[in-house]
Parts: structure tokens; sequence; C-alpha cells
């Protein structure tokens, strides 16, 4: 068992990566596309949504980077 | 109910998960409640009588009962939190009998209603599952460490905190208890309405033309094919909803991040 | 029948990444299986292309629930 030899890991093991991995995406997006919707209703815009949306994808695509893609 | 809906199937809905109960003691009562103080009746009887006369050759009761308890103290405990395990398992053993039994009642007979379908169970779940790793790791690492932790990535440009600190707060304090209890409320509340649509359907199809009571029995066969499958996906999220807590318990526990 | 056709549009453009999470995985283990001191290698590598194949995924659930 593979992870059994690295106990206490809680973010290199592959089951727990799946599964944060997931979480980062959802609150980027989330948190940065929720920017974006305030940004649009104060402003009274369109433009701020989608750039809040691509700019939480890359952030959080960028952070599962640092935290699994290298080694 | 849909048994007296004639002319036009009515599909069932969210209505069908608060169903009437006889003793009208509060307005809190609910199936749900009743089966949740039923299933700690049950386990708490069950563990009782399978340790009571504890054996080195185990009667087949004790057997039952010890596999459980070490499936969760070797698969989910040891293996996951490492060598500080042995204080964790009494909360994770808890954990996922709990749930277990809940998931399961939604397809025993004559009960036939998952607790975890009402969604404020498994947020009481995921409330104590999100108490229990973060002070953890605020006692191991001290609040100011551990938020630091959190927030700050160790090896990334200054100026890259300001997008990267919100998702790493938003995944820590919102977006894990809220996703452990969503994916357990979901799994629970969408079984049981697809059991519902089928057996339902079956039943409004018997009292149908001759095509349609031709057509019911299969109806009827995939209710219960469909019936083994979420007893798969019961036992399946019990083991989820409490290995993601191991794992968050493990990750609070880490020192590194 | 009433609702919007945004969800059912999410639920088709869904099947695009799970697919893709599907034939990553698949790839992985079978590198793994074949070669199992290539873990570390492939490791990263597959939950990047699953973070990549997952975001589009979930760009499609956040799409799904803005846009009127």
């Amino acid at each position: 068992m593979e992870m059994a030899k690295k106990p206490g890991a809680g973010g290199s093991g592959e089951e727990s990566a799946a599964w944060s991995i997931v979480g980062y995406l959802i609150s980027g997006l989330v948190i940065w596309g929720a920017i974006g919707y305030g940004l649009d209703s104060w402003w009274h815009t369109h433009f701020a949504l989608p750039v809040g949306l691509i700019l939480g994808a890359g952030a959080s695509l960028y952070l599962i980077w640092l935290r699994y893609g290298r080694e | 109910m849909h048994f007296q809906a004639r002319g036009g199937f009515v599909a069932p809905g969210t209505e069908d998960f608060f169903l009437p109960t006889k003793l009208g003691f509060t307005s809190f009562e609910s199936k749900a409640i009743y089966l949740a103080f039923f299933s700690v009746l049950l386990i708490g009887l069950f563990f009782y009588f399978s340790s009571r006369k504890a054996k080195v050759m185990p009667s087949k009761l004790q057997f039952a009962g010890e596999s459980v308890y070490a499936f969760v103290r070797r698969d989910l405990g040891e293996d996951l939190i490492g060598h500080e395990f042995l204080r964790f398992v009494p909360f994770l053993f808890t954990l996922f009998t709990f749930v277990l039994v809940n998931n399961i009642f939604g397809i025993i007979p004559l009960i036939q209603f998952p607790t975890m379908s009402h969604v404020s169970f498994p947020y009481v779940l995921a409330i104590f599952s999100f108490v229990v790793f973060h002070y953890i790791g605020i006692r191991r690492q001290g609040l100011g460490k551990y938020l630091k932790g959190i927030c700050f990535m160790p090896g990334v440009p200054v100026a890259l905190y300001i997008l990267l600190t919100p998702i790493e707060l938003a995944t820590y304090f919102v977006v894990r208890p809220v996703t452990l209890a969503l994916r357990l409320f979901a799994n629970m509340f969408a079984g049981h309405l697809l059991l519902l649509v089928f057996i339902l359907g079956g039943d409004y199809l018997l009292h149908g033309g001759i095509v349609a009571k031709i057509a019911s029995p299969f109806s009827f066969t995939f209710a219960i094919v469909m019936t083994f499958f979420e007893l798969l996906v019961q036992v399946l999220q019990a083991y989820i909803f409490t290995l993601l807590t191991a794992l968050y318990i493990a990750g609070a526990l880490a020192d590194e991040h | 029948m009433h609702g919007t056709l945004n969800l059912v549009g999410y639920g088709l453009s869904a099947i695009g990444p799970a697919v893709a999470t599907g034939l990553i995985f698949a790839a992985y283990i079978n590198g793994v299986a074949r070669q199992p001191e290539a873990r570390r290698v492939l490791q990263p590598i597959a939950f990047l292309g699953f973070a990549l194949a997952e975001a589009l995924a979930i760009i499609g659930m956040v799409l799904a629930f803005v846009l009127k």
C-alpha cells in the first residue's frame, strides 16, 4: 500500500489530491466569479463576471500546480 | 399521496420527503428525526451485544462488530492519519456507523427513508467535522501559524497572494464543509427520488391501459435493481464522508503546509 | 413542465470532461501498472490533466447557473 508509507500526508496522497483539486476549482471559480458578479452589479456592466471566472479558473489551476504539480 | 392522483402521473418531488407523522408532539418532529434516534439505539445495542462477551475465538456477532471497527481503525485511521490515529478512531467510528446505518435505512423494507436526505443532518455532521479538524490544526500549530499556513503558500510571488489567498480561505472554511455535507445529502436525496420515480411509475402504469400494464413490471424490476445499486451508493457515501474527515484531520495535523 | 434549458446544456457539456477524466486515469493506471516506479513522474501529470478537464466541467456548472 503506497498510502500507508506516507501517513499524515493529507495533500499528497492520491485520494486526497483528487478531492482537494475539485475543491480548489470550485472555490476559485465561485469566489472570483462572485467578486466579478458583485463588481458588475455595482458598475452596471457585463464584463467583470467572465473576467472573474477566467481569473478564478486560472488562479485555482496555478494553485493546484503549486500543490500537486511540482515535485 | 400519489396513489390517489388519477388522471395524470404526478412526478415525486420535494414534498415526498416531508411525511406526516402520527404522534404530533412538536413541530420539529419528522420521520428523519425518529430514524436518527432509532439508529443511535440500534448502533448502541449492536456494539454493546457484539462486544459484551468478547472472546479470543469470536462468535459471529462479535466478528461482525469487530470487522466494522477494524475497517475504520485500519483503513480510515491508521492508513490516512498516521501514528497519532488512535485519538481519532472513536470520532471516525461514530461518524461512519451513524452515517452508514442512517443511509441504509433508505432501502430497509418498511422504513425506506434515508435520514440524510434531510439536508440538516449532513450539515450538522459536517459542522462536527469542520470544528474537529480546525481545532486540531489550531491546537497543533497555534492560531496564527495555522492561518498563515492556510493563507500563504510558500514559493509564490507576493503579488499573487491577492489572487490565491481568497481561494485558500474559501476552500478551507466554506467549500470543504459545504461539499462534505452536500455530497452526502445529494446522493441520498437523488437516490430516494430515483426509487420513488420507478415505484410510483410502475404503480401508475399498472392502472393504465393494456400496453401500460405490460410495461409496469419492467418499472418495478428496475426499481428492485436500483435498490441494490442504492445499497452500493449508501455504503460508498458513508465511507467517503468518513474518509474525507480523516483526510482533513490528517491535513491539519501535518506541519508542512 | 417548467425549468431552464441551461441545466440540460450543462448535462450535455459535462459528458466531455467525464470522458476526459476517464481517459486520463485509464492512462495513468495503465502506466503505473506497467511500470510502478514511474508513479512519481506520472502522478503530477495525471492530476494536472484531471484538474484541467475538471475545470471545464466546473466552469460549465457556474455558467449554467449564471447565464440568463
